[in-house]
């Protein structure tokens, strides 16, 4: 695509949210709806300023990310490892796999009353709750990949005098990778998911914080301000860094289906 | 001892082949044992991590008292009353967003960025709108369940191949009739596909909001208990929900998936 064309696909993109913005500043004026029910948009954009000049909106961003990212890498260090373990057996996978989507399917909220009682209010419980929503669906995902690879593929690696740990990070890690992948962009959402409503139950910062405490005094115009920068964060993430990490994977290590 | 274990399993291969529901049981059998052996060694307090016994006692229990079946009554309608809206708005919109180019263009930035917000960010502002009731709880599910639906819908729309359209048109087919007997089917596994990840996503959803401002359901049931500091009934909360998103999507949910994957799913050649 030349420069212009970027542009002007930009533009497209941008201008239903225009619209809509145009729509919020004149209709909630107009009807003059309650800002206990409905904020103004200026009431928005002054939240938004306010909170950045006192720092306090980018206080609660940062501990929200942070949490994020505490919990997924510590859950990546040890499900891809197990997945990989796991998955060389044929027989084990096929063994192991029901109760992995069992585990997955509790992924991230439904852990939060035990997680709050067993590591009290606060960072623990919510990285736990991270920790286990990324955990069972990258060790399930890195499983099904490493089951996926053609047998023919390790025999070949084999036979050509492959040791274990050539055959770990040269057939076994770039042949589940694109499943890695697709399991670290699923577990993020529902960890994202579950952070917020953690945040809401456990801690005393982040955004799911931010919101709940607004809601006690109504007052919505943070209540917006927080969704919108929910929003926009996740849209970030998964637009510019995960989905782009998927498609690269999938392109350069995905397999080529058989015609 | 090893030719001992490989009969062994040879026999377990034998008959899951035979009965394909043991395998889904049988795994959880170790785990169970193992649970069993950390408590009974008293590497916990008990208060902290009960034995399987006593979950199957406060299960008996709550049945027997009436409590659980009402609340997971409670939990299973909320989330079907939610899946009907959420099929019943997404597919059509999907439809529309699927054929029409400027829906197209008006809408899918939109949606991204809605998804995006997620469910329980909704949480607080619709509390404040609805109050803590049921129209606070449909409309995180519908909400949850509906993009799913509807992204899901717009790429299966958007994969068949337009010579189909034109087959059709130059038969004489009208507009009604081609979304009726082309467009429909066509994308029909990508919608089933859709409503199997929105209903993950809803039931997740719910647990959410039963957690937060439920009055009644498995969620409340969790957090109350959470509140008395009663692990058993939050561990017993945590298995009915898991066992029961099981059954519902590998007993109901994949099957419906496969089979209209067989029937209407497009070979591609």
């Amino acid at each position: 695509m030349r420069p212009t064309q970027h542009l002007l696909s930009a533009l497209l993109f941008a201008a239903p949210f225009a619209v809509l913005i145009g729509l919020w500043a004149v209709l909630v004026p107009y009807f003059d709806v309650n800002p206990r029910l409905f904020p103004h948009l200026d009431a928005v954009v002054l939240a938004a300023i306010e909170g950045m000049r006192d720092g306090t909106l980018l206080n609660h961003i940062g501990a929200s990310l942070m949490r994020v990212l505490v919990g997924t890498v510590l859950a990546l260090l040890a499900a891809i490892p197990l997945g990989v373990a796991m998955g060389v057996s044929s027989g084990i996978s096929a063994f192991l796999t029901p109760p992995l989507r069992f585990f997955s399917v509790l992924a991230g909220i439904a852990w939060i009353p035990i997680a709050t009682l067993w590591f009290g209010y606060g960072f623990g419980a919510i990285t736990f709750i991270i920790f286990n929503a990324v955990f069972f669906i990258v060790t399930y995902n890195t499983l099904l990949g490493v089951s996926a690879i053609p047998r023919s593929v390790r025999n070949a690696a084999a036979s050509l005098g492959a040791g274990p740990w050539s055959m770990l990070t040269e057939v076994l890690l770039p042949g589940a990778l694109p499943n890695i992948v697709t399991g670290v962009r699923t577990g993020l959402g529902f960890a994202w998911r579950g952070l917020i409503a953690a945040e809401m139950i456990a801690t005393n910062a982040g955004l799911g914080y931010m919101l709940f405490v607004a809601r006690d005094f109504y007052r919505t115009e943070v209540i917006v301000l927080g969704m919108i920068v929910i929003g926009v964060l996740w849209l970030l993430l998964d637009r510019l860094v995960l989905a782009p990490l998927e498609r690269a994977t999938i392109e350069r290590w995905g397999m080529v289906q058989p015609a | 001892m090893i030719t001992a274990l490989h009969r062994a399993w040879g026999r377990y291969v034998r008959l899951t082949t035979h009965w394909p529901a043991v395998a889904s049981i049988v795994p959880f059998i170790p785990f169970v044992l193992m649970w069993w052996a950390v408590v009974a060694a008293g590497l916990f307090p008990r208060a902290f991590l009960p034995s399987p016994v006593d979950v199957v006692h406060s299960f008996a229990d709550l049945v027997y008292k009436g409590i659980l079946p009402e609340y997971l009554q409670d939990s299973v309608m909320r989330l079907a009353v939610g899946a009907f809206w959420g099929i019943a708005l997404g597919i059509p919109l999907g439809i529309l967003i699927g054929m029409s180019q400027l829906a197209h263009r008006a809408l899918w930035p939109l949606l991204l960025f809605f998804q995006a917000i997620g469910d329980i960010a909704w949480l607080p502002i619709l509390v404040i709108w609805f109050g803590y009731g049921l129209v606070t709880m449909t409309f995180v599910i519908v909400y949850t369940v509906i993009f799913p639906v509807i992204l899901n819908t717009v790429l299966g729309v958007r994969s068949i191949p337009i010579n189909m359209h034109r087959a059709a048109l130059t038969l004489g087919a009208s507009r009604l009739r081609i979304v009726w007997e082309i467009v429909l089917p066509g994308a029909l596994p990508n919608i089933v596909t859709g409503l199997r990840n929105g209903l993950g996503y809803g039931w997740r959803a719910l647990i959410a909001a039963e957690i937060i401002v439920g009055t009644s359901g498995i969620g409340f049931m969790m957090f109350d208990a959470r509140r008395a500091g009663s692990v058993v009934e939050i561990l017993l909360g945590m298995i009915i929900l898991g066992v029961l998103w099981y059954i519902v999507d590998s007993w109901i949910l994949a099957p419906i998936e496969r089979a209209t994957g067989q029937r209407w799913g497009l070979v591609t050649r």
